[in-house]
């Protein structure tokens, strides 16, 4: 598991235009050297296969992003997927973004909190 | 003397203005606004004021972006409204307020240019204000030196791009330092354009220009600290007139920490307060502060362009304002819902 | 757990049976220090899950006071500078590295976050307007990036650990409930199978014994009677021998007759 966790280090992001903003701000924004974006802005022309493709791309192609943030009203639409997902690396996080607050009951790794503690 | 010539082409359109003033939001109706609990409160306040029902075809849930969209929309409707009844050289006059909107927009698509994106998804993001006709050529362009040869140049910031940049430099340069370096050019020739005009006319204009020129040459000095702009560069990017030119512009392009800026700045006996953090203000709500008092004053004389001007800045604030206001109810930070700007 | 089935295959030895003691120790040693190690991860599996809990309830007010200093620099700058931002990006700024922290045998990960300072995307972002609050939010941001990458150390610790104390589980449920009865079923058939065939070699020696008796017996009874035919020959010889001069005088005297 060392090996795998070593080389990465960037913080992929996809979230609405604000939260994209933000975080890039704090500067987890890069770009690889074939110009891929380690962000996605979710707008209401985004489709559900665009943000499921970008999850697929951080998650799993791409073996870099150490941590995957993503708005929790985004995460609504792959729901599916992050409940499936149980891997380590990346870690997905779950983020409130600023005109949706954020809802401990939606989230899939609270929900397997409590499920673990038999709530 | 110019009352007389003036009613003739332009009564009509500052009789509009000065009514579009009176519909600027009072101190009253902000503190109504403060006390809303929700966005949805904040539509109903709003809709008892000139906004009327701007928010009623709204699918959905209401947020501070939609909000802002829309009040900004109706700010252009009005202005293309006076522009349609404008003759020169009002309309020269207005052409030159968008001027700045046209900055951004030609900004913003350089740097889609730059980096090779789809610019047409661009337009969207354009200020209307700032709309041109040849904007969507902008989006034919797909390298750098093509866009400066053969679209920039039909643009009405051609002169600006003639006068300070070459195309190489678009490519090299920050799209901030163009965005400043065209602005300066703009400011100046806005102001030269000004000083032209009839009295009073050109006497507020220069006081509103030099506001705004004094603010970016305090803006640019005070943001350039830790970045490698150099002191050249810092003058390049400051507008040639205003309070603090001459000395205190080149004053502020070598301070290097924000005391010089400050003694400067407070050397000019306007700009005292500027820096009083006191009153939990900052140097941005000061300027903001100081724009409306200077636009509220403008309108305090007749026969003039210059409350086409200040109506707009002042509606710009009031967005600002609303938007504010709408965010502070939004995430629930009513501690900090004060901090907006009414000066009527 | 009686069924004859639910042991080893082996085959009922002395040495195996040493051999399955062993196991059996060493199953038992195994089971208790399992048992440890998943009591000892679980509890800390509880503290992370109640940190994460705390963290994530933090995490939303950090970002709400992030998105509001976002909202300072839109009114400070008048319009919104999203798309100036994505497209200043170039080298990330805010990284991250990865530690382990030992628990129990098990390496957690933990996110450190890490600034290149000389990667700035956004030094001239609000130039003319708005720099400082751009600055400012950038900063507020940055300390809201930081909670959220502690509470990614957290998670990513909570599915590795979640994971372990399963596998760890399992191996406590499978030691008890399978290898020691099963190892303690072994011994003991091993020990019913050594005990029946001690029975039977002790049978077998009796009767090996009982015959040896019967045989030395019968053999002592047949010496006997050899002996006592023996005798009865021995003697009448030797009483012929005793006797035969006088007998035989007499005999004589018979035949003499003739």
């Amino acid at each position: 598991m060392s090996q795998t966790s070593k080389d990465r280090s960037f913080i992929a992001v996809i979230g609405d235009e604000d939260s994209v903003t933000g975080l890039l701000l704090a500067g987890v924004g890069h770009l690889t050297e074939d110009k891929r974006k380690n962000f996605l802005v979710v707008d209401n022309k985004s489709t559900v296969e665009d943000i499921e493709n970008a999850f697929d791309e951080f998650t799993s192609a791409r073996k870099d992003i150490a941590v995957l943030l993503i708005n929790q009203h985004i995460a609504e639409k792959i729901r599916y997927k992050l409940d499936g997902y149980t891997n380590a690396f990346p870690a997905v996080l779950e983020i409130p973004s600023k005109d949706h607050p954020y809802d401990p009951e939606k989230d899939s790794v609270l929900r397997r909190v409590r499920r673990l503690f038999g709530e | 003397m110019e009352g007389i010539f003036f009613n003739g082409n332009n009564g009509y359109i500052e009789g509009i203005v000065r009514g579009y003033r009176s519909g600027l939001l009072t101190s009253a109706v902000y503190s109504n606004l403060t006390q809303c609990d929700t966005l949805e409160d904040l539509k109903l306040q709003l809709s008892a004021t000139d906004y009327g029902n701007f928010l009623a075809n709204v699918p959905g849930s209401l947020s501070t972006s939609i909000i802002a969209e829309k009040a900004t929309q109706k700010l252009i409707e009005e202005f293309r409204y006076i522009r349609a009844q404008a003759v020169q050289p009002l309309s020269k006059f207005m052409d030159f307020i968008t001027y700045a909107y046209m900055i951004d927009n030609v900004a913003l698509l350089i740097t889609g240019t730059l980096h090779e994106r789809d610019t047409h998804e661009l337009l969207e993001r354009c200020h209307p204000l700032g709309w041109f006709e040849s904007l969507p050529a902008l989006c034919v362009a797909t390298n750098v030196e093509e866009l400066y040869n053969t679209v920039l140049i039909d643009t009405p910031l051609a002169p600006y791009f003639k006068d300070c940049l070459s195309a190489a430099d678009l490519d090299d340069l920050n799209i901030e330092i163009i965005r400043n370096t065209l602005y300066r050019a703009y400011l100046e020739d806005f102001y030269a354009f000004c000083k032209n005009l009839s009295h009073p006319s050109n006497e507020i204009m220069a006081s509103l220009l030099e506001f705004e020129a004094d603010r970016r040459v305090i803006n640019i000095s005070l943001n350039s600290f830790g970045t490698d702009i150099t002191r050249d560069e810092r003058l390049q990017l400051s507008p040639k007139f205003g309070k603090l030119y001459p000395s205190g512009t080149e004053a502020l392009a070598s301070a290097d920490d924000i005391e010089q800026v400050r003694i400067t700045v407070e050397s000019v006996g306007d700009y005292k307060g500027f820096f009083d953090t006191s009153n939990n203000k900052s140097l941005e709500d000061h300027f903001y502060l100081r724009e409306m008092e200077l636009c509220r004053n403008a309108f305090t004389q007749q026969f003039t362009y210059s409350a086409i001007w200040a109506w707009v800045k002042a509606k710009e604030q009031e967005i600002r304002n609303i938007t504010w206001i709408a965010e502070c109810i939004a995430q629930n930070q009513k501690e900090r819902i004060q901090n907006y700007i009414s000066v009527f | 757990m009686s069924g004859a089935a639910n042991r080893e295959a082996v085959f009922p030895t002395r040495m195996t049976l040493t051999l399955m003691k062993g196991k059996l120790k060493g199953a038992t040693t195994g089971h208790s220090l399992l048992k440890r190690k998943s009591e000892a991860l679980t509890g800390r599996f509880r503290d992370i899950t109640r940190r994460i809990d705390e963290a994530k309830r933090k995490m939303g007010r950090v970002m709400q006071v992030a998105a509001f200093s976002l909202a300072e620099v839109t009114y400070a700058t008048g319009d919104s500078i999203g798309y100036q931002v994505q497209e200043s990006v170039k080298n990330a700024r805010f990284r991250v590295r990865a530690k382990q922290e030992n628990v129990s045998g098990v390496y957690l990960p933990q996110f450190e976050a890490f600034y290149i300072e000389e990667n700035n995307d956004f030094k001239l972002t609000g130039l003319g307007r708005g720099g400082q609050q751009v600055q400012k939010a950038k900063e507020v941001y940055s300390k809201a990036v930081e909670t959220l990458i502690e509470l990614a150390s957290l998670q990513t610790a909570f599915v590795i650990l979640d994971e372990v104390i399963k596998v760890t589980n399992r191996r406590v449920n499978a030691i008890e409930h399978v290898i020691i009865p099963r190892t303690e079923n072994t011994i003991k058939y091993i020990n019913n199978e050594l005990d029946e065939l001690e029975r039977e070699e002790f049978y077998r020696l009796k009767k090996v014994q009982d015959k040896k008796q019967r045989d030395a017996a019968a053999q002592a009874a047949e010496l006997a009677a050899k002996q006592a035919l023996d005798a009865g020959h021995l003697r009448a010889p030797s009483a012929l021998t005793q006797s035969a001069p006088e007998d035989l005088t007499a005999d004589k005297d018979d035949d003499i007759i003739f």
